[in-house]
């Protein structure tokens, strides 16, 4: 089956930027590079469900921003449905949905709706209504029309998942997206993910520090640690790859992000 | 891109008619301004009087014009990088670069509301001028106006997005927006005539675009001068809209690449 998502020698160190003023004042010294990914390659069917784990500061957030665009890589390549990004950045963002858990990417003084209204509008999708209506009854939201910076994290929350999944992605990139999620909400989300999601041979890339969550509905798991890939398959290929048969997932992250 | 523009022109209405007075006191700020100067020409504007003998007209007729014009050309242009501070501020720019959306869209989209909200502080100063202060602009030549004006828009939007390009990249400290808002203003001529200036100030301004915009400007308006009359005015914009419109729409594409590379959208 073609891979819908190829990654292939991905590297990214962050130099802290400099400002125009010390750009005028020749103050050239910068800080010493933060290296967020080293050398990362792996490849995903369609279909597929991804836990990516790793411990903070491990990458995670840096790979799916990659993925979805909004990064660049120092070295690597990325290809999305045969896409290469960097070149054909537009057609990737029309098939890839993110999910970062950052309450401040909504218009504030807007609703819930008029920002989904906006952002399905950015996307150039029609029958918005009906799209809305759906999301809105999967994910039981009820404060839709109610302003944006009124509403409870969790709620935000939710709203940040239907933007990612508007424009029916093929290729949904989750960063911890259950964080401020009451458990039957976490719950709606892991089983529309299943159902309505991988069954259907969409793609999800799901970044999570719960291993529990990670363990009920991914196929594949990722550990990263300090940018580097430890460890990639299923949990079974995992416990080959450390020699620990019959470990538990956290067992074998524990053991892998100490390394 | 109508999609999109219309999308971002009802997102920027529902987000400004939020702030219950931003409507009301932009329209009291334009008429305060214009009130000022009313008071200034009452007090100094017969010493203005050798250096607006070409263009026929009272201070107070060219300062509201002007005005007017760079209300729209200056504020208006200068707007795509308050957009994407904004958006920086907001937290949104991620969110809004993730839509398919080609960066020229984007860019456009960002500043159309206050490209439309200019043209409405535009509008009140030629009202103010036409019905309440009684400015007579029926010797206009409509089509100079009009190319000039397009020119102008063109030079300055190009202006505007290289300023938003420095915005991309440096966050803060834009010396370009000091420029287009500030400089330009100042010596360009707006406020009063470039001759008033000591001569070194006057070979500054000639290579600010404003400067033969606003000159073109009040010479359509109140003395109807033909395109040809204004041959050199219009051929300094033609040059800097055909130079400066494509170089500035790579420069933003380098900024936003230099923005993804060092991972710095979300930040501000």
């Amino acid at each position: 089956m073609k891979n819908i998502l190829e990654v292939e020698g991905l590297s990214k160190d962050f130099i802290p930027p400099l400002s125009f003023g010390e750009l005028i004042k020749l103050d050239l010294k910068r800080g010493m590079p933060a290296r967020a990914l080293r050398d990362v390659s792996f490849s995903l069917e369609p279909g597929k469900i991804l836990g990516v784990l790793g411990p903070n500061g491990a990458g995670k957030t840096t790979l799916l921003k990659i993925i979805a665009t909004l990064i660049l890589p120092d070295k690597g390549s990325v290809s999305i449905n045969g896409y290469r990004l960097g070149n054909d950045d537009e057609k990737i963002k029309s098939i890839v949905g993110l999910v970062c858990p950052q309450e401040r990417s909504f218009y504030w003084r807007l609703t819930g709706r008029q920002n989904l209204e906006f952002f399905a509008a950015m996307h150039g999708l029609t029958n918005v209504q009906a799209r809305l209506k759906e999301l809105f009854d999967i994910f039981r939201i009820n404060y839709q029309d109610k302003r944006f910076d009124r509403l409870s994290s969790g709620m935000k929350q939710k709203f940040a998942l239907i933007r990612g999944l508007l424009h029916d992605p093929r290729l949904l990139l989750l960063d911890e997206p259950t964080k401020s999620l009451d458990y039957t909400a976490a719950l709606d989300l892991r089983g529309f993910i299943k159902e309505n999601m991988a069954k259907k041979g969409k793609t999800v890339v799901f970044a999570t520090h719960n291993m529990d969550e990670a363990l009920d509905f991914c196929d594949l798991f990722m550990i990263l640690n300090q940018g580097k890939l430890r460890a990639f398959g299923t949990l079974e290929e995992l416990r080959g790859q450390t020699g620990r048969p019959g470990a538990a997932l956290g067992e074998i992250f524990v053991r892998l992000s100490k390394t | 891109m109508l999609k999109q523009a219309l999308a971002f022109l009802k997102k920027d209405f529902l987000v400004e008619s939020s702030y219950k007075f931003a409507f009301i006191s932009r329209a009291f700020g334009v008429l305060a301004g214009v009130l000022a100067y009313f008071f200034i020409d009452k007090l100094f504007g017969q010493r203005m009087v050798p250096h607006l003998e070409e263009f026929g007209i009272s201070y107070f007729s060219y300062v509201l014009l002007g005005m007017a014009f760079f209300s729209y050309i200056g504020v208006g242009m200068g707007s795509f990088s308050i957009r994407i501070r904004a958006e920086q501020m907001q937290g949104t720019l991620e969110a809004v670069l993730l839509s398919p959306a080609k960066v020229s869209t984007i860019l456009f989209s960002l500043a159309v509301w206050n490209l439309l909200f200019a043209a409405l502080d535009t509008a009140l100063y030629i009202g103010l001028g036409v019905f309440l202060f009684k400015i007579n602009f029926a010797g206009i030549n409509i089509l100079s106006t009009l190319v000039i004006f397009i020119l102008s828009v063109i030079s300055f939007s190009s202006l505007g997005i290289l300023s938003a390009s420095f915005i991309m990249v440096f966050k803060q400290g834009n010396p370009l927006g000091w420029i287009i808002n500030t400089l330009e203003g100042l010596i360009g001529g707006v406020y009063f005539p470039v001759t008033v200036m000591p001569g070194w100030l006057q070979f500054l301004a000639g290579f600010l675009p404003i400067t033969y915009a606003v000159r073109a400007i009040e010479l359509a308006v109140y003395r109807g001068y033909s395109l040809w009359q204004l041959k050199t005015e219009y051929a300094f914009l033609m040059v800097f809209s055909i130079v400066l419109l494509p170089l500035s729409l790579s420069a933003f594409k380098y900024a936003l690449r230099k923005a993804r590379l060092q991972g710095s959208l979300i930040q501000y």
